[in-house]
């Protein structure tokens, strides 16, 4: 067993097997058992993929004996949100009782590049049903029952990569694969407490995966650190001749950065408007601490309905993905019981307001690139609140029910963003801080927030075992 | 005509048209939360539709002609 090596980011993982002092097998045999043990305490774990795990873990001390170190992920552990195809019997549910016993014959591209770099595929994990796409308004929205954060059981884990966020939080995984098509990285990452990478749109090749907005889902990784989430990046980014959106940009993740790099910051005005008064507190205390690394100033937008023009992307693509779910009335078999009806409200977005969306889509795109080109990184609260509690309507800018202008033009243009914790709120609940950049600019919001952890703790805590 | 009256009424419409295709399967109080859902839908376009556009505004939608090899 290797239960010194829980909490231990990738990076710090990597050096212990590159140099043969942790074995990827005890490893593999610390995370499974963890996973078998506490994750059904999170409701974080659809299938825990045992046999796969240790071929690979198997594999992987084999070819690193022999001197074939292929990287930093070579013999790391993680799991993948239960919405990537994997092969070899392993079940593909997306968190949706009508799929529970669902098998594909390919994995999807991220998990196969994974395999490529020698990870260890040790779960697939929880999430919300069909990643919330159906319209969802409260915690208890998969088959596989609410996922409870790690910090407060009472509480949630977040949606929709509910597994992806508590796994990570937990130590039941290094590092995990979340999808994001409006909140769903960093959404759970803000409410556990751990780092969570949007990467830009078309950076990672979403074949293989479940489509819920073919013009907003994004593959991202959920980790320990921002830095960690640089590392499964480059391993996991790149063209694929199977997803025709998967841009040809190769990306190279820069993990030492320029030393003692100054950045410039921007804050759009009003941004905490409507944060709990905690969330705000962990903000401001935020922005001091980011004075010690560069500059800030406050920005301003057009006044466009940022929100209007997201969702309305959203809800259409969504009952177009589903129409068949949706047409065939086995909606009535998902676990949220407003999921059985909330679908037909997609059925009323015209066609001429989806293409006015996508329209303006590209107005928002210039303006938000013109905002970013004169600044680093935008920095904004992960979330407007802490985590919703078990048994309680969940807020959501989807529905309308809050704004989150940060998420809706991220989203919407397609922009990376990083979440990094930055402190607790109510309830004892992690609070976050996000970063921004332009498209393409990984690397530049993550040495950003690998600056600010690198000046903060709170990635350092963990929730304790049950 | 108002913007509330405008908005209603065109809730009332697409909510006859959601009701035509699936009422059967909706009870009352399903009825009555998909309006509510239709209403952000409405308003949401409404909100869309002030914003006036150029012509040259395209959607930000790339579509690639498709050629298979040979």
């Amino acid at each position: 067993m290797a239960e010194d090596a829980v909490f231990v980011p990738v990076r710090r993982l990597a050096e212990l097997i590159r140099t043969r002092r942790l074995s990827p097998v005890a490893l593999a045999e610390t995370f499974l058992d963890r996973l078998e043990r506490l994750g059904p305490r999170y409701n974080a774990v659809v299938t825990v993929t045992r046999a796969r795990a240790l071929e690979q873990a198997r594999r992987a001390e084999r070819e690193i004996a022999a001197g074939d170190y292929r990287g930093p992920l070579h013999g790391i552990p993680y799991g993948a949100k239960d919405l990537l195809a994997t092969s070899g019997g392993i079940p593909t549910t997306w968190g949706a009782a009508p799929f529970k016993d669902r098998v594909f014959d390919f994995d999807a591209t991220v998990v196969r590049r994974l395999e490529e770099a020698g990870a260890v595929l040790c779960a697939k994990l929880a999430m919300v049903e069909l990643a919330g796409g159906m319209g969802y308004r409260q915690p208890n929205a998969s088959f596989t029952g609410p996922g409870i954060n790690p910090w407060n059981r009472d509480a949630w884990s977040g949606g929709s990569s509910s597994g992806s966020g508590s796994a990570v939080s937990a130590g039941l995984v290094p590092f995990a694969i979340g999808s994001e098509t409006w909140g769903s990285i960093l959404s759970p990452a803000g409410n556990c407490g751990v780092a969570g990478l949007r990467p830009t749109y078309g950076r990672v090749s979403r074949h293989g995966a479940m489509a819920l907005c073919w013009t907003l889902d994004k593959l991202g990784p959920l980790a320990l650190t921002a830095d960690d989430c640089g590392l499964v990046l480059e391993a996991i980014a790149g063209p694929d001749p199977a997803d025709p959106t998967a841009a040809d940009r190769p990306f190279r993740y820069d993990g030492d950065g320029p030393v003692g790099r100054r950045f410039r910051f921007g804050v759009l005005r009003g941004i905490t408007d409507g944060c709990e008064d905690t969330v705000r507190e962990r903000f401001e205390q935020s922005l001091e601490t980011l004075g010690a690394i560069g500059t800030r100033e406050e920005v301003t937008l057009p006044n466009l309905p940022y929100d209007d023009v997201t969702r309305t992307i959203l809800f259409a693509e969504a009952a177009s993905a589903f129409e068949d779910l949706i047409e065939s009335g086995r909606i009535a078999e998902l676990t949220a019981p407003e999921d059985h009806y909330l679908p037909y409200v997609r059925d009323s977005v015209l066609a001429k307001d989806y293409l006015k969306a996508l329209r303006l889509r590209g107005v928002m795109a210039r303006e938000a690139d013109r905002v970013l080109s004169r600044v680093d990184a935008l920095v904004a609260p992960g979330r407007l609140t802490v985590a919703a509690m078990l048994g309680t309507e969940v807020r959501s800018a989807i529905r309308g029910t809050t704004r989150d202008v940060m998420g809706a033009i991220g989203n919407g243009a397609g922009l990376p963003a990083v979440a990094v914790p930055n402190g607790f709120g109510a309830r004892g609940l992690p609070t976050s801080l996000q970063f921004m950049g332009r498209a393409w600019e990984e690397n530049t919001i993550l040495a950003a927030a690998r600056a600010y952890q690198s000046l903060t703790d709170w990635h350092e805590r963990h929730p304790a075992d049950p | 005509m108002s913007e509330t009256d405008a908005v209603r009424a065109e809730v009332d419409a697409l909510l006859a048209l959601v009701r035509e295709r699936y009422g059967s399967r909706l009870t009352a109080e399903e009825l009555d939360a998909v309006r509510t859902g239709i209403t952000g839908v409405v308003e949401a376009a409404h909100a869309l539709r002030k914003v006036w556009l150029d012509n040259a505004d395209e959607p930000g939608q790339p579509f690639t002609p498709y050629r298979t090899d040979g």
